[in-house]
């Protein structure tokens, strides 16, 4: 169901459940359809259908607990590793349903890259953290190819400068920001299609967000990134969609622009107005 | 649209807002007495009551500059979204057009000084009741666009545009009666020039209020009209 722009002044109020404005993206890269996913007999997301576009930013936002984390853990299979987690529904990349048992769930991870809260760099140095998946996927012939593939990473993930004069040192070692932006570059080694950011910048200072935020403009020239986010602020910032989640339903979703000047339902309203509660 | 919950959570932004809210409400008040009391020292022939208005023009311009500070700092602080934003942005606008209407009554103030101190035949009533005239419909539409801002109204805002269109049709009306006055009486030419000015000026007080209606409708709908013919904008509004 999409809100006709033409029709000035329309709202949908607090209790429409049916998600409001374009769930199709013309150029999509993923598509889920009818998602229902729940931990036992919990449900945690009801009837979601979105689109990821190709090379676009989208953010998910809402309150805690409304299932914006479980959605995007869905497109990688990260809920497989939960007990009780089941996932109903289509989700489908190129064409091919992630939930299919032909899928190679560690290709699929290959794919689908994911950043999380807090950064997680592997106890290796840094120049093993980067080379750790191009090494284990096979996609570098040889030292040369490797040093490259890293030294590529780290330029994309805007932390070469800072680092190219000691990888041998703990990844562990490097400030918040560095080790997020190492994350970043362990991330796209492996030449995703998709990059899945979880919170990236909450455990960071405002420098190092700025950094990451114009690093995440800079990617989505080659990936398509879905971010979760608790800051609207951020959210505005850098993405060109924005969904709209509450209490497991997908309430809205639409150009960020639109999103954050006039929404068109009362609940997104109120969430972005701090009006929620 | 409104938020129907009880409000923000941070209920020191909601006061803010209501802060700026009643400061217009304040400023256009006062334009209006502004216009008012101009139009009186004209009717009265009192340049003293005129000057009066010209010296509290600056407290016009004074409640400018406290709303203009109150939304640079809201912005700065609060980041506010959406209708919140639209709101803080209509009252930067409105406090601009407002200001605007406290010179224009200024200007008709300046006419009763000029009549009435400094020129020794005063014009001829029938001239100054056309300004009368003008005055009474312009202030009316200061008053609904006022009242349609405090009231979120979206009918009053669209009643507030189509008087707008009225008040062409009301100028054109006064300059035709006169120019007839005017060519019975070469002599008043001075007069009728003055008068026209004075004319003017409230249709300019008009227009703002034209603008005020328009900033509402974008406050309540997101949408920008200012540049839209007013059949096309009332029936996508549906009234």
């Amino acid at each position: 169901m999409s809100a006709p722009d033409s029709n000035i002044g329309v709202t949908f109020p607090r209790d429409h459940r049916e998600t409001v404005g374009q769930i199709e993206h013309p150029n999509f890269k993923i598509r889920c359809r009818d998602l229902n996913v729940f931990y036992g007999e919990n449900q945690a997301i009801f009837d979601v259908s979105l689109d990821i576009g190709s090379n676009e930013v989208i953010a998910m936002i809402g309150p805690s607990g409304c299932g914006k984390s479980t959605l995007i853990r869905c497109f990688n299979r990260m809920n497989d590793t939960i007990n009780g987690c089941r996932v109903d529904g289509s989700i489908e990349m190129d064409g091919e349903d992630v939930n299919s048992n032909e899928i190679d769930v560690v290709l699929l991870r290959a794919r689908v890259g994911m950043v999380f809260q807090k950064p997680n760099p592997f106890p290796k140095s840094i120049y093993e953290n980067v080379a750790y998946g191009p090494r284990i996927h096979g996609l570098t012939n040889g030292k040369e190819e490797l040093d490259s593939a890293v030294e590529s990473s780290l330029l994309r993930a805007g932390l070469w400068d800072e680092v190219a004069d000691r990888l041998d040192e703990p990844g562990t070692g490097l400030s918040g920001g560095q080790q997020q932006r190492l994350c970043i570059a362990r991330a796209i080694s492996i030449n995703p299609e998709v990059i899945l950011m979880d919170e990236p910048c909450s455990a960071l200072d405002p420098i190092a967000t700025a950094r990451i935020e114009e690093l995440i403009d800079e990617l989505k020239r080659n990936y398509s990134i879905a971010i979760v986010t608790h800051s609207m602020q951020q959210a505005a910032r850098v993405s060109q969609r924005t969904a709209y989640f509450h209490l497991g339903y997908l309430i809205e979703v639409g150009e960020t622009e639109k999103i954050f000047t006039n929404p068109s339902h009362q609940l997104t309203e109120d969430y972005i107005t701090g009006r929620f509660g | 649209m409104t938020s129907t919950t009880d409000g923000h959570i941070v209920k020191r932004f909601d006061e803010e807002m209501q802060e700026m809210h009643d400061g217009v409400l304040q400023m256009g008040a006062l334009a209006r007495r502004q216009i008012r009391q101009a139009v009186k020292s004209l009717q009265a022939e009192d340049p003293s009551a005129a000057r009066n208005v010209i010296e509290r023009d600056s407290d016009v311009n004074e409640l400018d500059k406290i709303l203009n500070a109150q939304v640079e700092q809201i912005l700065a602080r609060r980041q506010p979204m959406a209708s919140d934003l639209r709101e803080i942005l209509t009252i930067e606008k409105i406090a601009t057009d407002l200001e605007r209407v406290g010179d224009e009554a200024s200007k008709i103030a300046q006419l009763a000084v000029h009549f009435f101190e400094k020129q020794s035949a005063v014009p001829n009533y029938q001239l100054l009741s056309e300004v009368t005239k003008t005055a009474r419909f312009v202030e009316s539409m200061l008053q609904e666009s006022l009242e349609a801002f405090d009231e979120k109204h979206l009918d009053r805002a669209c009643n507030v545009i189509r008087m707008g269109s009225e008040l062409d049709g009301e100028f054109r009306t006064s300059i035709r009666h006169l120019t007839t006055f005017v060519m019975e009486d070469s002599r008043t030419i001075g007069h009728f020039i003055d008068i026209v000015l004075g004319i003017r000026a409230l249709e300019r007080i008009g227009g703002h209020a034209k603008n005020i209606g328009g900033y509402v409708i974008y406050l309540l709908t997101g949408r920008d009209v200012r540049h839209e013919p007013l059949d096309q904008l009332l029936r996508e509004i549906s009234l």
